[in-house]
């Protein structure tokens, strides 16, 4: 009984097509596909959160580097006015996470320190740029709030974030070795 | 008799001070010997500093030392050779510690100035310059060695021989322009405008936040240039044959080309444009991205 079922299925089976034609013709818009020149701006979400992952083990090197170049010291976490309430985030699912925010605020109460040691002009010459670098950031977030996978937006906040990083350091670093210059 | 005896000794007393006071409000003449390539440190809290490189085997510094300077100190060890204003390390109130240097070294030394609030100036000083100031200018020469320039919110002007080398120039606030350098370079800014003029360059890296950007110089085969800005507008025209492939991408402003293929919108939606193309055999790379300033690419 059951030898003369299966005999019949598989007779049935092989009466099927082996190949299954499409209601239209599709291998045009495949090959077009195919083709066409990648945007960088039209990658996939999976594409662009995987960049966004790879930008950011980048941005995280980054910020080592520039911790650690110059000799800079790691003071204690100081939270400082105005950089605890910025973030950023990737296609919604990535944001700058606590190491981030505690390099960022080591180096800005280094930089605070230094500052104190420069002259007011000085002083709010330097707040006047690190203000037009916070501000610039701002801006890339609200253009990454419509297009979140925009890879050059998200390229050029990381480079934003590393230039204020590395302002920080500059000014930090260079009063510090300055000064300390005077003691040779 | 009494009283003239005291007005006697009130003057020998007056007299003994200004003898004992420091002679650093004083003019300063002093020469030493040194190495023909020596390295030569300097460090002026304020005021000037000028160097100049000459053919003598020795250092010479000539100035004026401010009068709340601690100590001038010109002192030689092996090759290195240090000049230094050292002022007070606690300064209360107003201290006259500004110091205004001439010095003249050896043309192939190599020099690490540091400054606060002082402005540089070099000129033909062939060997590595390390120059760093807070709120001065910094004004040099670039020959065939390295050099690293940085300056919080002053200018940075170099001015090359057409000899390769390798330039990092960085300011937060202020300008950097750099006429006739070749090779490398890298020049940073957050608020400043960036001219590179008259180079030829295996590498160039522009980084401005809001600063313009000006590139009228040449890149070689192979050679690579990354600009990179926030609100800055980006001005570049390639001198001579330039062979790269380009990926030039705004967020929200225009592409003016004169060669290359027309630009294209990034999208029906959004406003920015971008522009990939491969100009001759594209050994090289051309890597240029905005978020709002306008681009011109043009060659001639």
């Amino acid at each position: 009984m059951n030898n003369e079922t299966d005999d019949k299925l598989m007779a049935q089976a092989a009466q099927l097509s082996t190949e299954i034609t499409p209601e239209r013709d599709l291998w045009p818009d495949i090959e077009a596909a195919i083709e066409a020149p990648r945007r960088r701006s039209s990658w996939t979400p999976y594409l662009a959160q995987a960049a966004a992952i790879v930008l950011l083990v980048g941005a995280s090197s980054s910020i080592t580097y520039v911790m650690t170049k110059g000799g800079a010291n790691v003071s204690p976490v100081i939270p400082t006015m105005g950089l605890d309430a910025e973030f950023t985030s990737f296609g919604s699912s990535y944001e700058l996470g606590q190491g981030f925010q505690n390099a960022r605020n080591n180096l800005a109460a280094q930089m605070d320190l230094e500052l104190d040691r420069l002259s007011p002009d000085v002083r709010a010459e330097v707040e006047e740029n690190l203000a037009v670098i916070r501000s610039a950031i701002i801006e890339i977030n609200s253009a990454l709030e419509d297009e979140p996978n925009n890879v050059l937006l998200q390229d050029l906040l990381l480079k934003t974030y590393r230039e204020e990083l590395t302002v920080m350091r500059k000014v930090g670093g260079l009063t510090q070795h300055v000064m300390s210059r005077n003691d040779i | 008799m009494e009283v003239r005896n005291s007005m006697k000794n009130v003057t020998l007393i007056l007299l003994g001070i200004l003898l004992a006071s420091p002679a650093l409000a004083e003019k300063i003449d002093q020469t030493q010997d040194a190495d023909a390539n020596g390295k030569v440190e300097v460090f002026n809290l304020s005021g000037d500093i000028e160097i100049v490189g000459w053919n003598r085997k020795q250092i010479q510094v000539t100035g004026t030392v401010g009068d709340d300077a601690e100590e001038f100190i010109f002192e030689r060890s092996g090759k290195v050779t240090t000049i230094k204003v050292k002022v007070p390390d606690r300064m209360h109130g107003h201290k006259d510690v500004s110091s205004d240097l001439m010095i003249r070294i050896p043309k192939g030394s190599s020099i690490d100035v540091s400054t606060v609030s002082a402005d540089i100036s070099v000129e033909g000083v062939e060997g590595e310059q390390e120059l760093q100031s807070v709120s001065g200018d910094i004004d040099t020469e670039a020959f065939s060695t390295d050099m690293d320039i940085g300056t919080v919110s002053g200018d940075v002007d170099v001015e090359g021989s057409g000899k390769d080398s390798e330039a990092r120039l960085e300011s937060v606030s202020g300008d950097v322009t750099a006429e006739g350098l070749s090779g490398i370079i890298k020049a940073d800014t957050t608020n400043g405008d960036i001219e590179i003029t008259q180079g030829d360059f295996d590498r160039a890296r522009i980084d401005t936040v809001n600063g313009d950007v000006l590139y009228v110089a040449a890149l070689r085969s192979a050679g690579k240039l990354d600009v990179d800005t926030v609100n800055g507008t980006v001005d570049i025209t390639f001198v001579g044959d330039v062979s790269a492939h380009f990926d030039i991408e705004t967020f929200n402003g225009h592409i003016r080309n004169c060669f290359g293929p027309e630009a294209e919108r990034t999208s029906k939606y959004a406003p920015g444009w971008e522009l990939s193309f491969t100009e001759g055999s594209g050994e090289g790379r051309v890597a240029i991205a905005t978020l709002n300033g306008g681009l011109k690419l043009c060659k001639e």
